[in-house]
């Protein structure tokens, strides 16, 4: 294992990321009247930090990759370095790799980190573990959470309220929102041996929250806009609902009792698949949720460039009036929706962990649900118009 | 010159959103793993712990506050009951006292009265007595005069014995009184 000289450079990256999110009003970036807002790209993740008008700052790369010579993991503090390096080459879309001058061309036009990177020899990068800018703003979230948790948790190993009333707004505005945890989703979900699972439920709640809130400060990463962030969370919850999964729970996957013999064949592989999708529509629902948002506001935005394209600078002057206001409303949306989310995702990781815990009398009333269901169903009320709900509206909502 | 710069100019393709990365899987893992881990020690357990505790505590001291409160109420039932026990008594000795003082003053009158009687029978006997003895006294007296008178007259020619029988036998005939 060869690891190439750690750049200085990204300790001013670092820096600079904590700097991320202390910042003034977002700017339109007015780089050119013809304007590329790229809603994708904005959403997408990526290489490099988006500081616009101050500058894009490149990310490090952290890569296991098995060249000619072997198997090792590379720590570069840029694309540029990495490149430069040359262990690797950058790929246009259909896998060909950039010539010499394509690839200086697009360090020129700080475009290189947006290519896909390859070894430059050998099988090929295994896995790449570089910071990325969503990586970041989970490393902010789970920072800021960290701080804010240990701080709240010192307070009341201090015995403040422990032995005494909570004090301050702050500790009053947290302890409502952990008991709304533990009275509104832990116990009516899980119920009886809900305490297991509180440090999990609370930490997604606050993780999900703070990571989607980053999101709306200027300059903010919306670390659950990555559906590998969301994936990563309900897989957490998918192992603890198996871990937790009671004889009877398994039982009804595999053997379902009450069930005539000639259905089984089909109703066990939908169970089975069933394991798997609850966590999916999890990760899916949130990263669409938030990535939806981001995407809108960046196109009504990206609206007032269009025009100017189109019609002239003063169609475009003219648009921002709806253009920000809309925004702005979005950004509300955002804002609630921000709430919800960390609250639905939470409250379904609950229900599942309790359908997992839950022993069965093996009397099924048909005609009345259990509870567990109507609460199911009353948390997917909260999700608008989410394209993984399994509930069909009759009438489409906006997808925010 | 110009063609070259063409052949140069590439874009880089749109990244998709839904491109796999198991790095930042493996990142994300660690890293809320990490917090999960962390605060489970020293956020959320002591936290979770000092709300439970608390509100065992609250729900005590409001249990405790309603035993005390029901303990004062009885209390206070026990004292207004052993007021009005301790007045009756009061009230039932000042009675008794009065009808004993009633009592033993009937009693005192009811004596003196009989004592009064008494005496006064003794009184009418005494002076019967007296009366009977002085009547008796009188009578012997007046025939012992008689006789005197008698003798004088007749000159003790009759026999002393004698003429004490003839004068009790006359006196005897006189009416009584």
């Amino acid at each position: 294992m060869s690891v190439t000289p750690y750049r200085t450079r990204l300790a001013g990256v670092l820096a600079l990321a904590l700097l991320l999110f202390v910042g003034s009003p977002a700017s339109v970036q007015a780089d050119s009247v013809e304007g590329d807002p790229d809603a994708i790209g904005h959403s997408a993740n990526g290489n490099y930090l988006d500081l616009m008008p101050i500058d894009k700052v490149e990310l490090p790369r952290l890569l296991l990759t098995r060249h000619a010579d072997g198997l090792s993991f590379d720590v570069y503090g840029t694309t540029k370095a990495a490149l430069e390096s040359g262990r690797y080459v950058i790929m246009d879309g259909e896998g060909n790799v950039l010539s010499e001058a394509e690839t200086q061309y697009a360090i020129n036009e700080k475009k290189h980190y947006n290519f896909p990177l390859a070894a430059a020899s050998g099988p090929g990068i295994v896995i790449d573990f570089s910071i990325t800018r969503h990586l970041l703003a989970v490393f902010l979230a789970a920072l800021l959470l960290m701080i804010i948790g240990l701080r709240l948790g010192a307070r009341y190993r201090r015995g403040i309220g422990r032995e005494e009333a909570p004090r301050g707004t702050w500790q009053n505005m947290m302890e409502v929102l952990i008991i709304f945890v533990r009275d509104e989703i832990a116990k009516p979900a899980i119920g009886g041996k809900y305490a297991r699972y509180m440090p999990f439920l609370l930490t997604a709640f606050f993780f999900i929250l703070i990571g989607n809130l980053l999101g709306l400060i200027p300059w903010g990463v919306t670390a659950t806009s990555n559906l590998m962030v969301t994936g990563t969370l309900a897989g957490f919850t998918f192992v603890i609902t198996q871990v937790s999964g009671t004889k009877d729970y398994w039982r009804h996957i595999f053997n379902p009792p009450g069930v005539p013999a000639f259905v089984k064949p089909f109703l066990v592989p939908a169970e089975f698949i069933g394991l798997f999708t609850k966590p999916l529509a999890l990760a899916f629902r949130l990263f669409g949720n938030m990535v939806s948002g981001h995407l809108v506001i960046v196109s009504v935005i990206g609206l007032i460039f269009i025009f100017s394209a189109q019609f002239g600078a003063a169609w475009g002057a003219g648009s921002v009036l709806v253009s920000v206001p809309v925004t702005l409303f979005v950004w509300m949306l955002k804002f609630a929706i921000s709430f919800i989310q960390a609250y639905v995702f939470t409250i379904l990781s609950a229900l599942f962990i309790g359908m997992a815990l839950e022993e069965h009398e093996h009397e099924h009333h048909e005609d009345e649900p259990e509870p567990h269901e109507a609460l199911l169903d009353q948390a997917e009320e909260y999700v608008p118009g989410d394209g993984v709900s399994t509930t069909e509206r009759p009438t489409p909502q906006p997808t925010v | 010159m110009t063609t070259l710069l063409l052949l140069q100019q590439v874009d880089p393709p749109t990244p998709s959103l839904l491109a796999p990365d198991a790095g930042l899987v493996f990142w994300v893992a660690v890293v809320f793993g990490l917090a999960l881990f962390i605060l489970w020690k020293y956020a959320w357990g002591p936290i979770t712990e000092a709300l439970d505790e608390r509100e065992t505590r609250i729900e005590d001291s409001m249990q405790a506050a309603e035993k005390a409160l029901e303990e004062a109420r009885k209390i206070q039932a026990d004292n207004e009951r052993a007021r009005r026990e301790a007045e009756q008594e009061g009230q039932r000795i000042l009675r008794e006292a009065r009808e004993e003082a009633e009592r033993l003053r009937n009693e005192e009158i009811q004596e003196t009265r009989e004592r009064i009687a008494t005496l006064r029978d003794q009184a009418q006997e005494d002076i019967a007595r007296e009366k009977q003895s002085a009547l008796d006294d009188l009578r012997a007296e007046v025939a012992d005069l008689a006789i005197e008178a008698a003798e004088r007259i007749l000159g003790e020619a009759l026999d002393q014995s004698r003429h004490r029988k003839l004068v009790e036998n006359m006196i005897e005939e006189l009416p009584k009184n």
